[in-house]
C-alpha cells in the first residue's frame, strides 16, 4: 500500500487542480478547506513514504509495468522522500497563510485560479523528484515553469505582465538547453531513464558531446535556478508577484532546480566523472560572483521585494557552493542550506507581505514603528533575518558552519574568508531594517500604536516558520542524520 | 525652591539593607576561606554543607536564573513595578550568593557540564579558577549596578524592556565565561552582542540608533572573525575544547598564525583593542548609565578573557614539553605586548582631550584593556614563565571592572543631578554632593594605582612583567616599560583633571535642584567602593584564592611560580617609590597641560580611525564607481559636494561604504539586466570551450 503512495500524492495534487473549479461553486471556503485537507494528507503521506524508504530502501513504480528503457519509472529513494518532505512541509505552511490573505490584491475572482496553479506547481514539483527518466523531468519541468510564470502574473498589473514575460522567455531558453542536453544524451547513449543513463555513460570513454550536455545541463538549469548572472529575471518577478507567489517561487521552486541539478550531476554523470573537471572551478566562480554580488545589489535595493530577491540569488550562490566541491561534505552543506533558506525565505516574505499590505508601500525605508504595529510579523522577520546573517541559535548559522566546514574539506580555505564577508553584508541590509522597524518611531503617530488585527491563519503560518528555523537551529542533529540516510545513497 | 523630601526613603533604606546584606556575605565568604575564627574549617568538616556546596546543578541555576528573572520580571510589567524591581534584584543577589557557594567545587578541579546534543556540536561548561574569576566579578558588579538602576531609572521610559535585556545580557555573559569549548563561548557570545546592542539604543535617539548600529556591526564583524577562526581550528583540530591543541596545530605551518590572528582579532573588537576600539567611545556616550557601566565594567572584559582563553588554552602545550612548542605563543605574544602598549597610550592621550564626561571614561576604558592586554601579551611572551603577565591580566580585570563601573555611575549621578555631561561646564559640586565626590575620588585612586586602592597591585604586577619580559626578552620592552609609566601619569592626571572640573573647581554655578539625599543610588556605589579599598588595603586574598590556583593548573614553569609569588610583598618600597613618582609626573602633566591648553588639541580630520583604516578602501571603491558610472557625472558631483559640507566625523564610515557600494551596483546593474541575451551566450559559449578544452 505505501508502495503507491507517491503517486496518490501526485494524483491528488492534480485531481484537486483540476476540480477546483467545481469546488468552487460550493463555496470558496469549503475548497480551501477541502485544498488544507489534500495537503496535510500529502504531508502525512510523506512522512510515511519517507519512514519507509529508511526502513526498507527506495521504492520503484514503473508505469503501464513497462520496462524501463521502454517506459516511464518513478524512483522514490531517501532523496527524493527528503525533499518531498520539505515541499509537503512549506507549501502548507505558505497554503494556510494564502489562505488568511487578505493582502496584496489577488482579487477575489483570481482566487481559485492562484490556487489552480499553486496545485499543479506541487503536482509538477512531486513529479520532478519522483521522476527516474530524464524527458519526464523535463516535461515536469515545463509545467513548472508555466504555473510560476502565471502564478507571478496573476495580478494582472502591467509591470506583473512585464516581469512575467521576461521570466517566461528566460525560463524557456533554460528549458530548451536543458533539453538540448537530453538530446545530447540521448545521441550519445539512447537511453532516457537515468539508472540506464549513468551505467551507459560509465562503460567506455565521454565522448565530447557528454560534456556538452553538461554544460547545456548547467547552464539551463544555472538560468532557471538564478545563478549569477542568470538571475536577471529575479527581481523583478519576485518584485510584481503577490507575496503568496514570490513564497513559493523563492522557498520551494528555486530549490527544485536546485535539486535537479544535483540529481543530474550525481545521478546521470556521476561525481567522480566531475569532480576535479573544469566544471567544478566554473561553478566556484559562478558561485562566489553570487554570493558577493547578490547581496552587493541587495543592498542598494530601495524596493524591499527586490532586495529579497537580491539576497535569494546569493542564497542560492551558497548552495551552489556546496555543489561545486563535489564532496559529500559539500552535498551535506548544500541540503541543509537549501532546506534551511527554503525556510528563511518563505519566512521573510510572508511577514514582509503582511508589513506591505499595512503600510501599502514597498520601500525599504518605510519601516519606522513597524515593530510595534505589526510586532509577531516583525518578530518573524527578525528570526529570518539572524538566520540570513548566520547568529547562532538559527538555521542559517548551521548551514553556514557546514558550508565552511565543506570548504574545508577541499582545502580550499580562500573560502571561508568569502562566507564571512558576504554574512556581513548581509548584515549591512537586514539590520537597519530591523533598527527602523523596532526603534525608530513613525513621523506622524505616537510611538506604540496598537497592533493591527492581522488574521490568524497568516500568524500561525510565520509563527511556526519562525519556531521551525529556530528549532532546527538549536536542534539540528535531526536533520543532519536525515542528510546523512540521503548521502549513503549518492 | 525649597525641597521637604525625607532624608532617607523606604526604598533607598531597603537598598541600604541589600548593600549591607551582600557586604556580610562576603565577609562570611571572605571569612571562610581565611579560616577566620576556624570559621573555614567548621564548615569544612559539616558533611552536609560540603555535600550541599559541591553538587554541580548549582552553575546551571546560576546560569539560567538571570533568564527566568528577566522573563518574570518581563510579565510583571510596569503594572507592578514594586515586585517587579524586586523581582530583578533578587535574581542578581541569589545569582551572587551562588556564585559564592559554587567556590569549592570550581577550585576542586573545575565544574563541569555538558549537553551533547544541542545545536550540532553539543554545549559544554566548565568552570575553572579564571572562568570563576570572571563569574565572580560579573555578579558583583552586575548587584551593585541593578541596586543603582532601579533608582536610577525609575523615570524612564520602557525600564521594563531595558531590565529584560540587562537580565539576557547577564546570562549571556556568565555563559560565555563559563564555556568549556569555543563553540558555546561564541554562541554566547554572538548572543551577548546583539543583547547589548539593544541596551545601548535604549533612548532610541537618532544618536543612538548610529551608535549602537556602529557597536552592533563592529561586534558582528569581530563574531565573523571568531567564526572563521572556529572553522580552520575545528578542521584542523577536530576539537574546539579549550585544552591544549598544539599537537595537532604544530605542523600546519602558517595555519595556526592565521588562526590565533584571527582570533586576537575577533576579540580584539569586543576588548577595545586598537584600531578596532571605535566603536567604544561612541556607544558609551549614548547609553544609559547603568548600560555604560556594565558595558564597561563586564562586557568588554569578556573580549580580553577570550583572547586570554584560546592563547593559554590552545596554543600552551600541556605540562612538560619541550621548549619549542611554546615557539607559536611568543611570538605571537610579542606583538600582543605592543598591541596592548599601542592601545594603552591612545586610549588615555584620546582621553585627556575629551570635555563629556563619559567619552574620557569610555577612552580610559580603552586604556586599561591596554594595560590587561599587555598583560596577557606578557603572558603568551615570556612562556612558561608568563605566570606574572597572567596575574596582572586577571587582576586587572577584576580591579577595572570594579572602578570603571563605579566612576561610570559617578557619572552617572552628576548628570541626573545636572543634566550637563561637559566637565568645563561643571565645578564646585563637592558642596552639594559629598558622597560622590568621596566615591569618585575613591575610585579615582584606584584607577590611578595608588597604594592601599586596588589598582596599585594589578599594576604593579603589571610592571613586574613588562620588566620581566626585558630580562627574559630582548631590551626593546624598555620602551613599553617607559610608555607604561607614561600612561600611568596620564591617567593620574586625567583623574586629577575629572576631579577638579567636576568637584572642585570654583564656580559661579549654583545647584539649587539638588538636594542631599540618601538614596540606592549611593548604596550600590558605596558597596562598590567597599571592594576597592578592601582589596587595596589585602590585596593577596584575591591571588591566594582565585588567581594562584589557576596559575598552578596551567603549564607554566611551577619552580617560578612558586618563586614569584610566594614572596611577593605587595606594599615594598620599590613599587611604591614607582607610583608616587608616577603620580607626581601626573600631577605635573596636570597642571601644566591646564596652563598651556594642552587638553583642547583639535586633531585634523583625517585622524580618526575611521579615516586611516577605512578611507583608503572608501576611496578605492568611491573612485572604481566613478569610472564606471562615467553617465552619472552630476549625480557623483553633487554626493561630494554634499559630503564636504557634512560636520567632520559627522559622516559615519559604514554609511559611505554604504553609499559607495550603492552606486557601485546603480552603474552596473542596468547593463546586466539589459544585456541578458548577451550574457547568456556569452557564458555558454564561454563554459562550453572551457569543457571542450579539458574533455579533448
Amino acid at each position: 500500500m505505501i508502495e503507491n503512495l507517491p503517486i496518490l500524492v501526485v494524483l491528488a495534487m492534480v485531481v484537486f487542480a483540476v476540480t477546483i473549479p467545481f469546488w468552487k461553486k460550493l463555496s470558496f471556503r469549503f475548497t480551501l478547506i477541502l485544498g488544507g485537507i489534500v495537503l496535510v494528507s500529502a504531508l502525512v503521506a510523506n512522512v510515511a513514504i519517507w519512514n519507509h524508504v529508511q526502513a526498507n530502501g527506495e521504492i520503484l513504480f514503473r508505469f503501464g509495468g513497462h520496462l524501463p528503457f521502454l517506459g516511464i519509472e518513478f524512483k522514490i529513494d531517501a532523496f527524493a522522500s527528503m525533499f518531498s518532505l520539505f515541499v509537503a512541509t512549506l507549501s502548507l505552511l505558505i497554503y494556510l497563510y494564502s489562505s488568511g490573505d487578505k493582502t496584496e490584491g489577488i482579487e477575489q475572482p483570481e482566487f481559485f485560479r492562484f490556487y489552480v496553479l499553486f496545485f499543479l506547481m506541487l503536482f509538477s514539483m512531486y513529479g520532478i523528484l519522483f521522476s527516474n527518466d530524464i524527458f519526464n523531468t523535463y516535461v515536469f519541468i515545463e509545467i513548472l515553469s508555466l504555473t510560476s510564470c502565471a502564478i507571478v502574473s496573476i495580478k494582472r498589473k502591467k509591470e506583473a505582465y512585464a516581469a512575467a514575460f521576461r521570466y517566461v522567455m528566460l525560463n524557456e531558453i533554460g528549458s530548451l538547453s536543458f533539453l538540448l542536453g537530453i538530446a545530447f544524451l540521448y545521441m550519445s547513449t539512447g537511453r532516457l531513464n537515468i539508472d540506464l543513463l549513468r551505467d551507459a555513460l560509465h562503460t567506455g570513454t565521454i565522448q565530447a558531446n557528454v560534456w556538452m550536455a553538461v554544460a547545456f545541463f548547467t547552464a539551463g538549469l544555472g538560468l532557471k535556478a538564478a545563478v549569477f548572472p542568470f538571475h536577471i529575471w529575479l527581481p523583478d518577478a519576485y518584485a510584481s508577484a503577490p507575496t503568496t507567489s514570490s513564497a513559493m517561487l523563492s522557498s520551494i521552486v528555486s530549490k527544485m532546480y536546485l535539486v535537479i541539478l544535483i540529481k543530474v550531476y550525481a545521478k546521470v554523470f556521476g561525481f567522480d566523472l566531475l569532480k576535479g573537471s573544469a566544471l567544478s572551478t566554473l561553478l566556484l566562480v559562478l558561485a562566489s560572483l553570487g554570493m558577493i554580488l547578490g547581496s552587493v545589489y541587495a543592498l542598494a535595493q530601495k524596493d524591499l521585494k527586490r532586495m529579497l530577491g537580491y539576497s535569494s540569488v546569493s542564497q542560492i550562490g551558497y548552495v551552489l557552493l556546496g555543489i561545486a566541491f563535489f564532496s559529500e561534505a559539500g552535498l551535506r552543506s548544500a541540503f541543509f542550506h537549501m532546506i534551511s533558506h527554503g525556510l528563511t525565505k518563505a519566512a521573510l516574505f510572508l511577514a514582509v507581505g503582511i508589513v506591505i499590505y499595512l503600510k501599502q508601500s514597498r520601500s525599504v525605508k518605510g519601516f519606522e514603528g513597524t515593530g510595534f504595529q505589526m510586532p509577531i510579523a516583525m518578530s518573524v522577520f527578525a528570526v529570518a533575518a539572524f538566520s540570513m546573517i548566520g547568529i547562532p541559535l538559527t538555521s542559517g548559522f548551521i548551514a553556514k558552519w557546514n558550508l565552511g566546514i565543506a570548504a574545508e574539506t577541499a582545502s580550499q580555505f580562500g573560502f571561508l574568508v568569502l562566507i564571512v564577508v558576504s554574512s556581513f553584508l548581509n548584515a549591512m541590509y537586514f539590520l537597519p531594517i530591523l533598527f527602523t522597524a523596532f526603534f525608530k518611531d513613525p513621523a506622524d503617530g505616537p510611538q506604540r500604536a496598537k497592533p493591527e488585527k492581522i488574521p490568524a491563519p497568516m500568524l500561525v503560518s510565520i509563527g511556526a516558520l519562525a519556531v521551525m528555523i529556530l528549532l532546527l537551529g538549536i536542534f539540528p542533529d535531526w536533520l543532519m542524520t536525515m542528510i546523512d540516510v540521503v548521502l549513503a545513497g549518492f | 525652591m525649597a525641597k521637604q523630601k525625607l532624608l532617607v526613603s523606604k526604598s533607598s533604606a531597603r537598598s541600604t539593607v541589600l548593600v549591607i546584606l551582600s557586604l556580610l556575605f562576603f565577609l562570611v565568604f571572605v571569612a571562610s576561606m581565611s579560616n577566620w575564627f576556624g570559621l573555614g574549617d567548621a564548615i569544612a568538616s559539616s558533611e552536609a554543607l560540603v555535600r550541599i556546596a559541591m553538587r554541580d546543578e548549582w552553575l546551571l541555576v546560576l546560569l539560567i536564573l538571570p533568564i527566568l528573572g528577566g522573563f518574570l520580571q518581563l510579565s510583571l510589567g510596569s503594572k507592578h513595578v514594586k515586585w517587579r524591581d524586586r523581582v530583578v534584584i533578587g535574581t542578581t543577589f541569589l545569582d551572587l550568593a551562588l556564585s559564592l557557594l559554587i567556590y569549592p567545587n570550581a577550585l576542586d578541579g573545575g565544574i563541569q557540564i555538558d549537553f551533547p546534543r544541542l545545536l550540532g556540536l553539543g554545549l559544554h561548561f566548565h568552570v575553572d579558577m579564571l572562568g570563576y574569576a570572571m563569574i565572580l566579578i560579573t555578579n558583583v558588579v552586575w548587584l551593585f549596578v541593578m541596586i543603582f538602576t532601579h533608582v536610577y531609572i525609575g523615570h524612564e521610559k520602557r525600564s521594563t524592556r531595558f531590565y529584560f535585556f540587562l537580565a539576557l545580557t547577564y546570562a549571556m555573559v556568565l555563559g560565555a565565561v563559563a564555556a568549556a569549548d569555543l563553540f558555546t563561548m561564541y554562541l554566547y557570545f554572538e548572543i551577548m552582542t546583539v543583547a547589548s546592542y539593544l541596551l545601548v539604543v535604549h533612548d532610541q535617539k537618532d544618536d543612538s540608533i548610529k551608535a549602537a548600529g556602529t557597536y552592533l556591526f563592529m561586534g558582528l564583524f569581530g563574531g565573523f572573525l571568531i567564526l572563521a577562526a572556529m572553522l580552520l581550528l575545528y578542521f584542523e583540530v577536530g576539537d574546539l575544547r579549550f585544552l591544549s591543541a598544539l599537537n595537532a596545530l604544530n605542523d600546519v605551518g602558517s595555519i595556526k598564525y592565521w588562526i590565533l590572528g584571527l582570533l586576537i582579532a575577533g576579540f580584539g573588537v569586543k576588548a577595545g583593542v586598537v584600531p578596532l576600539h571605535i566603536w567604544l567611545p561612541r556607544a558609551h556616550p549614548v547609553a544609559p548609565t547603568p548600560a555604560s557601566a556594565l558595558l564597561s565594567g563586564i562586557l568588554i572584559k569578556v573580549g580580553a578573557y577570550g583572547i586570554l582563553r584560546v592563547a593559554t588554552s590552545y596554543y600552551f602545550p600541556l605540562e612538560g614539553s619541550a621548549d619549542a612548542t611554546w615557539l607559536t605563543v611568543k611570538t605571537v605574544g610579542f606583538f600582543v605586548i605592543w598591541l596592548g602598549i599601542l592601545t594603552m597610550s591612545v586610549g588615555v592621550f584620546m582621553a585627556l582631550q575629551q570635555a563629556h564626561v563619559k567619552k574620557m571614561l569610555a577612552y580610559h576604558s580603552v586604556s586599561q584593556m591596554g594595560y590587561i592586554v599587555m598583560g596577557v601579551g606578557i603572558a603568551m611572551y615570556l612562556g612558561d614563565h608568563g605566570a606574572i603577565g597572567y596575574a596582572g591580566a586577571v587582576y586587572h580585570i577584576l580591579n577595572h571592572a570594579l572602578f570603571k563601573s563605579l566612576l561610570f555611575l559617578v557619572a552617572g549621578v552628576v548628570s541626573h543631578h545636572t543634566h550637563e555631561m561637559d566637565m568645563y561646564k561643571l565645578g564646585g559640586l563637592w558642596k552639594k554632593l559629598p558622597v560622590t565626590t568621596i566615591l569618585s575620588i575613591v575610585a579615582s585612586l584606584g584607577i590611578a594605582g595608588i597604594p592601599l586602592f586596588n589598582g596599585f597591585v594589578s599594576k604593579s604586577i603589571l610592571h613586574h612583567g613588562i620588566v620581566e619580559a626585558v630580562h627574559e626578552g630582548s631590551w626593546v620592552f624598555q620602551i613599553a616599560e617607559i610608555v607604561f609609566l607614561v600612561v600611568s601619569a596620564g591617567t593620574v592626571a586625567s583623574f586629577v583633571k575629572m576631579n577638579y572640573h567636576l568637584f572642585f573647581k570654583k564656580t559661579e554655578r549654583k545647584y539649587d535642584s539638588i538636594g542631599f539625599e540618601w538614596d540606592g543610588m549611593n548604596a550600590a556605589m558605596i558597596g562598590l567602593s567597599f571592594f576597592i579599598v578592601a582589596i587595596g588595603l589585602a590585596p593577596g586574598f584575591l591571588i591566594e584564592t582565585v588567581i594562584l590556583p589557576q596559575i598552578r593548573l596551567m603549564g607554566f614553569d611551577p619552580h617560578f611560580v612558586e618563586e614569584a609569588f610566594a614572596h611577593l610583598e605587595y606594599f615594598n618600597p620599590t613599587d611604591i617609590l614607582t607610583m608616587a613618582g608616577v603620580a607626581a609626573a601626573g600631577y605635573l602633566i596636570f597642571h601644566f597641560g591646564t596652563k598651556h591648553h594642552w587638553f583642547h588639541l583639535h586633531l585634523p580630520r583625517w585622524m580618526s580611525f575611521d579615516y586611516l583604516i577605512i578611507f583608503p578602501l572608501y576611496q578605492l571603491l568611491y573612485r572604481s564607481c566613478k569610472i564606471l558610472d562615467r553617465k552619472n557625472q552630476a549625480k557623483w558631483e553633487e554626493d561630494e559636494r554634499l559630503l564636504s559640507i557634512a560636520g567632520t566625523n559627522d559622516t559615519d564610515t559604514f554609511s559611505r561604504i554604504r553609499r559607495a557600494v550603492v552606486r557601485l551596483s546603480d552603474a552596473t546593474e542596468g547593463p546586466i539586466m539589459q544585456g541578458d541575451a548577451l550574457i547568456y551566450a556569452g557564458l555558454i559559449a564561454a563554459s562550453l570551450i572551457i569543457l571542450f578544452l579539458t574533455a579533448i
